[in-house]
């Protein structure tokens, strides 16, 4: 089966690890990945920022870097927030593109394509709990909030719901450098639930957007506090090359952790 | 005049005591309306009947005619008032013409809008508040806070110290503690003076039923219903939106604001009003008055933002906001916080005067949408009103320059890894052990508070590509 990568933009430039996990763990479950490789950005900052235009020529060059060909393959996603914006605003910027609605179709997030196509079983023994952080798109705009709970259960870890999950902790794109202080104070807010569940046993914090997790994780680091901050491709990785571990999550979550330095 | 966001931000962010008290209060009434939905399976149904009847509710212009004619014909006196200045001056001459000089008001945030309290002051009329969170609020010389709750930015030793001050001022004895009933009592005591002294009572109101021009005010602490019984005269002030078309609307309608502001099923206190003292009755005003106050309202009608019109004013956005929970409603600086203030603020003045605040102050988490029993979508017009402020040029040339730049270089894949080969170059200048530190425009507002890792060596895009060649040769 044919996936189409869609990256993102900060994992791509920050994170590449994660994008790397990625296609280990989509081709360990049979599919043949693809990336097209004049994917940039789906626009978003400047979307919400309220430039329209120019977010919607980046939205026309998705269109044009993923409809050059296998026109049908799912679009994995490895960001939600970045997948709500293909499928919830791109039909008011490129919904007159006669290539867009199969486009629309194809994307999904990178749970939901795992939960289909589960792959080898996790190796019992206990389950690791980890506390698991929703982004407000994925579930408020994508309506995804087991899924991904889902699949880290398989992986063999056992997600926890932050309290105050509701809130978001701040990120919201160029929010985050725009209004820093509003940004942090929330930030704030959000670690002090992970701090909770840490003390009740959670080895890490585990997302499915990396947006949100830069943000928390460059507060944690930047004030001392280490903690491992995980994308969820990163933990189904490591759960398919052996038992999941607090000592591995540590190990693999390091901020800002890049290949080849 | 505004303060300055940044002042207010600066002035919000600084008060620790303000978010402990809003991080305690908030998820209570935010998780209230949650249960009550899942303890009663018919709720849903209900809401979206209520929410229908109010969109055609504020897209028919002639509801307020009718009511007006309604109000009339059982002996009541129905005007239409533009703004403030003209509400004021309606309330002053009835002042006048009766030799009034001291007025009592239930909660009514039309009037705070209105300026009401300020004006009638300036004329030599005495206001005093009678709900509990605005009677604390006028004490304390403050605005409220929040939509339902107005002083909710204060605890219970707050709220003494307001108590103890005003004592003084009263000459009467202060309370003992800042136990719940003794505020409440000294408050009782206080009020019940006022309401039996009052020549005019003022209300707002919640809903106003065209076919009977009945006025219904809901409310939790019976203030309500001295306020439109002890003095001769009634004036309510109802924003022209309020208006619905029927009696029977009301059966959805009713539960929705306690509902949704603080999960209970209905107000302690539903009032019906539909006219003065019939003869025969021995309750009830001389006089009952009804303003419909545009001030804003019909430059929103026919608009794409019309929908914000059928707000009840219940309060759920505020409760899940994450960015009021930080900041508390005194940031927003206006009448109207939390994120419906966010949108009817500048629409009901304009852009230019609050475009900070759907700007500044909203992550588009969409958590105020996903609780709003109207069904309000409230991110999509701050986008909206965001795109406005662009065209209008309200945003800094920096910024603009910023944004078009970026999105210019990244509508091409060349362009995408110039700007990334330019950065690698760039942030030599910011690196300090394998995290940047400062830096210019956006990057800068993230590096004071958080870390930033360094743009990788090697993208993921030209990782693949290197695999690529390796594999195709």
């Amino acid at each position: 089966m044919r996936v189409r990568l869609f990256v993102t933009c900060l994992i791509d430039i920050f994170q590449p690890e994660t994008a790397k996990a990625a296609v280990r763990i989509l081709e360990r479950r049979g599919a043949q990945v693809s990336v097209p490789e004049a994917q940039t950005c789906c626009g978003q900052f400047a979307y919400n920022a309220g430039y329209r235009d120019e977010a919607t020529a980046l939205a026309r060059h998705f269109v044009e870097a993923f409809a050059k060909d296998e026109a049908d393959a799912p679009i994995v996603a490895l960001s939600g927030s970045c997948a709500a914006m293909v499928k919830e605003i791109y039909p008011e910027l490129v919904g007159d593109d006669p290539r867009f609605p199969a486009l629309h179709d194809a994307v999904s997030d990178l749970s939901e394509w795992l939960l289909e196509n589960p792959g080898p079983a996790a190796a019992g023994g206990e389950q690791i709990p980890v506390a698991f952080h929703t982004g407000c798109h994925m579930r408020r705009l994508l309506g995804l909030s087991d899924e991904p709970k889902d699949v880290l259960r398989a992986a063999g870890a056992e997600p926890r719901t932050l309290r105050d999950a509701d809130q978001c902790c701040g990120f919201g794109g160029t929010y985050s450098m725009s209004e820093p202080e509003v940004s942090t104070a929330m930030a704030e807010a959000k670690l002090q639930r992970f701090q909770e569940a840490q003390l009740e046993g959670a080895a890490a914090l585990v997302g499915s957007d990396w947006g949100c997790l830069l943000h928390m994780a460059g507060r944690l680091s930047r004030t001392g506090r280490d903690a491992p901050v995980l994308h969820l491709a990163d933990v189904v990785d490591l759960a398919d090359t052996g038992p999941l571990t607090a000592g591995r999550l540590r190990e693999a979550g390091t901020f800002g952790r890049r290949g080849e330095r | 005049m505004r303060e300055a966001w940044p002042i207010r931000r600066y002035r919000a962010l600084q008060d620790g005591e303000l978010r402990r008290t809003l991080a305690r209060v908030l998820p209570r009434m935010a998780e209230g309306r949650v249960r009550a939905y899942e303890d009663d399976p018919e709720a849903e149904v209900r809401r979206v009947r209520a929410r229908d009847r109010r969109r055609e509710a504020v897209r028919n212009p002639g509801l307020v005619e009718r009511a007006m004619a309604a109000i009339e014909a059982r002996g009541g006196r129905a005007a239409q008032v533009r703004d403030g200045e003209e509400a004021a001056a309606y309330l002053i001459e009835i002042a006048r013409r009766r030799g009034a000089t001291r007025v009592v008001k239930s909660k009514s945030m039309v009037t705070e809008e209105l300026e009401l309290n300020q004006r009638l002051a300036a004329a030599g009329i005495e206001v005093r508040e009678t709900d509990l969170g605005e009677y604390i609020i006028q004490l304390a010389g403050e605005r409220p806070s929040h939509i339902l709750a107005p002083a909710i930015h204060r605890n219970r030793s707050q709220v003494k110290d307001v108590f103890v001050d005003a004592a003084t001022g009263f000459g009467v004895e202060a309370p003992a503690s800042d136990d719940l009933d003794v505020l409440t009592a000294f408050a009782r005591r206080q009020l019940r003076a006022d309401f039996l002294s009052a020549d005019i009572g003022v209300t707002g109101g919640n809903f106003l039923v065209a076919e009977t021009g009945t006025l219904i005010l809901i409310t939790n602490e019976g203030n309500a219903d001295m306020v439109t019984t002890l003095p001769e005269v009634h004036v309510a002030l109802v924003g022209m939106e309020k208006v619905v078309e029927s009696f029977e609307d009301l059966t959805d309608l009713l539960p929705v604001p306690a509902m949704n502001g603080v999960g209970r099923r209905l107000s302690s206190y539903t009032t019906m009003i539909s006219g003065p003292r019939q003869p025969g009755q021995l309750e009830g005003p001389e006089e009952f008055h009804v303003l419909f106050v545009d001030n804003g309202r019909s430059q929103i009608r026919g608009t794409p933002f019309e929908e914000v019109l059928t707000c009840v004013r219940c309060g759920a956005c505020y409760n899940v906001c994450p960015v009021f929970r930080q900041v508390g409603g005194h940031a927003y600086g206006s009448v109207y916080g939390g994120p419906i203030g966010s949108a009817l603020t500048p629409l009901l003045s304009s852009l230019r005067y609050a475009h900070d605040l759907p700007e500044s102050l909203c992550t588009l988490c969409h958590a105020c949408v996903e609780a709003c029993p109207m069904d309000i979508d409230l991110p999509h017009h701050f986008v909206a009103l965001r795109e406005q402020a662009v065209r209008e040029g309200l945003k800094p040339k920096g910024v603009s320059l910023t944004y078009r730049t970026w999105s210019h270089w990244w509508e091409s894949p060349r362009g995408y890894r110039r700007s990334i080969r330019l950065a690698r170059l760039a942030q030599r200048l910011y690196e300090r052990r394998g995290r940047l530190q400062g830096g210019p425009g956006l990057l800068g507002g993230w590096t004071r508070t958080r870390d930033m890792p360094p743009v990788a060596r090697e993208t993921f895009g030209e990782w693949w590509e290197r695999q690529e060649e390796r594999r195709h040769g």
